[in-house]
């Protein structure tokens, strides 16, 4: 695959993990969700999610570059898809309801 | 005061952070933009807009290119006290040729080192640069100014305040105070992971600013961490002088165990020797790279004690698929191109050094990763922003009802140091457009207006900043923000009429230094009319609800 298609599909995960490691919390939660709180199964299986999905990023990062370039660009990318999920979070929270489209509606 | 550890911590970041922070900002913007100086290098010298090239022919190009170079007027001056007797009108014996290239360079920088007679340090040299179009070895007009790489980024390391080196302390300190400001920062905030995706635009204006700044400084804080302390380290030898200080011997003695171990000599034979064909040196450096699978260009040659039966060459790859600048050294008998020593592995300091200093200075290829880095920079740029706005938000309505002019103060340089700096920034290239091609010291009249419109600016800033005294919202704001996005535009428009190369054309041929530069202008300019826009909003009096959950909070 293409270096360029692995890096933007990285980027994609670190998003999606970072979304999802957002809705953990019981605040970002109601945001998106409205008032039903989330379980605490939820929040552990959210965060498993979260993990799985950054960390295949790292993945795809470092079978891009080399190992020193791929964990800088990683961290970075990380910082950047949090940024994002903030600022959705404080304009536009309910686009992040499609990261809970397989979630149990409890 | 301190009544506990955490207040003690408050104290610190906010008054080290506000001191120096003004200084951090200059630091992480002209970072920011020294991602891509090589790239502004291009927009302000149109000549130079052309493809990067590899390193070339030494026996053809570079060769007579040296021979025809003398130290700067510069060097010669600062060495006139160093020396017994008069300086000699003309430097014969020059020490050490070097080049060094990346993967986005057309045009070639150059340096030569010269030997003075009668140096009281005999190992001092005076040193010349050129840059030259590596197609055909002609140098580049002297006086154009390399405003991306010889401007913005020495501004970012140094102030460009050579003075006894006060830049570089200055720097050095306000590194170390980002470092302290990060830890007292996060010990502050308490809530780090539970807020790290918090950002309450609707709230009250000090609410939203603090969630702004934890924001920015949160989830970039790995980035400002290792900026601030690679940073150091690249220094180190600034900071700590100890080489030539307290550990003089030793590093004599360091270096001729070097020389011993590595058999490349240590000083001039005295005997002149014909150089062999370099370019046969080239190509048996770069076939030994392929044997050990890591194929590529030079980054690095440099030809030591030039002419002298003890002279060698150097070849060192281009780091560009690497975090290090270069690596893999060959050196060879210049006399007869015999390979004196091949560079074994770097050992893990080395290679612990090589990172973090090649992380820093990012000559590699990874377009992706420098966009990083300037998204890094700029929010460290918004949390700097946003620290000193929740300074004189916190603290202006108190300091009106007292008749205080603290706040007032602390706006009006915050102005200089946020909007006034674009405004001296867009001057420099505006200029840079405006003043004749022939213009004698264009370069420093280059300079001049930068540092002329950022005074202009920073007047300003203090005349209209008045309504801060009053708790109200200085105009300086607004009307900066409109003055960047004229000068963002004009500056765009300028590099059209002047060199023809506008957007829709740059962007066709994909020539991305120059349309990258415009198109990075013209977003300036939209946020800052943006800006300007909700500033206006603001502007009409509101009625002041003093909410009271900062107050409770701060």
């Amino acid at each position: 695959m293409p270096e360029a298609l692995l890096l933007s599909l990285a980027a994609l995960l670190c998003l999606i993990g970072m979304g999802w490691l957002a809705l953990a919390l019981n605040v970002h939660w109601k945001q998106v969700r409205g008032a039903a709180s989330r379980g605490v199964f939820t929040a552990r299986r959210l965060r498993a999610m979260a993990a799985l999905a950054l960390l295949s990023a790292l993945l795809l990062c470092l079978k891009v570059d080399h190992a020193t370039m791929a964990s800088l660009v990683w961290v970075m990318v990380l910082a950047a898809a949090a940024l994002a999920v903030a600022l959705m979070l404080a304009w536009r929270p309910r686009w992040l309801a499609v990261l809970l489209a397989r979630a149990p509606h409890r | 005061m301190m009544q506990n550890f955490r207040l003690a911590m408050a104290w610190v970041h906010t008054w080290f952070g506000l001191l120096l922070g003004f200084v951090l900002i200059v630091v992480f913007f002209f970072g920011s933009l020294s991602v891509f100086d090589r790239e502004i290098d291009r927009w302000a010298i149109p000549e130079t807009r052309f493809e990067p090239q590899p390193m070339p022919s030494f026996d053809e190009i570079l060769r007579p290119a040296f021979e025809s170079m003398q130290p700067t007027e510069e060097s010669v001056a600062a060495m006139r006290g160093r020396v017994d007797g008069p300086m000699p009108a003309h430097f014969d014996t020059p020490i050490r040729w070097g080049a060094y290239t990346t993967h986005r360079d057309p045009v070639l920088g150059l340096f030569a080192g010269y030997q003075v007679p009668n140096a009281k340090n005999p190992d001092e040299l005076v040193w010349g640069n050129r840059t030259i179009d590596p197609r055909s070895g002609d140098a580049l007009p002297d006086d154009r100014l390399k405003i991306g790489s010889r401007f913005f980024y020495p501004l970012h390391y140094s102030l460009n305040l050579h003075w006894m080196d006060l830049g570089y302390w200055i720097v050095g300190l306000a590194a170390l105070v980002m470092l302290v400001a990060l830890v007292t920062g996060v010990i502050m905030h308490r809530k780090l992971f539970r807020e790290l995706f918090t950002f309450r635009p609707g709230k009250s204006k000090q609410r939203s600013l603090l969630d702004l700044h934890n924001l920015t400084g949160v989830v970039a804080l790995p980035f400002h961490f290792m900026f601030a302390f690679t940073g150091l380290v690249i220094f180190a030898g600034i900071y700590f002088p100890v080489t030539h200080t307290q550990l003089e011997p030793l590093h004599e003695l360091h270096e001729v165990l070097d020389a011993e171990e590595t058999g490349l000599p240590h000083e001039r034979a005295g005997k002149p020797a014909a150089m062999a064909s370099v370019d046969a040196m080239v190509r048996e450096a770069q076939r030994r790279w392929a044997e050990r699978d890591m194929a590529g260009e030079v980054g690095f040659l440099a030809v030591q004690y030039v002419d002298d039966a003890n002279g060698y060459v150097s070849v060192y790859r281009a780091g560009t698929d690497r975090i290090a600048l270069t690596g893999e050294g060959i050196h060879f008998k210049a006399s007869t191109g015999e390979v004196l020593r091949e560079d074994p592995p770097p050992s893990v300091v080395e290679r612990v050094d090589e990172f973090l200093t090649g992380l820093h200075l990012q000559h590699f290829r990874h377009w992706m990763l420098r966009w990083l880095y300037v998204f890094g920079g700029l929010m460290g740029c918004v949390c700097l922003a946003t620290g000193f706005l929740f300074f004189v938000e916190k603290r202006k309505r108190q300091h009106a009802k007292r008749g205080e002019s603290g706040a007032r103060v602390v706006d009006a340089l915050a102005v200089t140091t946020v909007t006034g700096m674009l405004v001296a920034t867009l001057a420099m290239l505006v200029a840079n457009r405006l003043l004749p091609d022939h213009l004698p010291g264009r370069g420093d009249w280059e300079q001049y207006s930068f540092w002329g419109a950022w005074l202009l600016a920073m007047a300003h800033a203090f005349l209209r900043t008045a309504p801060v005294a009053r708790a109200r919202l200085a105009p300086a704001w607004r009307e900066q923000c409109l003055a960047v996005a004229v000068m963002a535009v004009t500056a765009v428009l300028l590099n059209w009429v002047t060199t023809g190369d506008h957007l829709l054309r740059t962007l066709r041929d994909g020539y991305w230094p120059v349309a990258g530069v415009d198109l990075f202008m013209l977003t300036g300019a939209v946020i800052a009319l943006l800006a300007a826009r909700r500033l206006g909003l603001r502007r009409r009096p509101l009625p002041v609800a003093l909410t009271d959950e900062e107050a409770a909070h701060a």
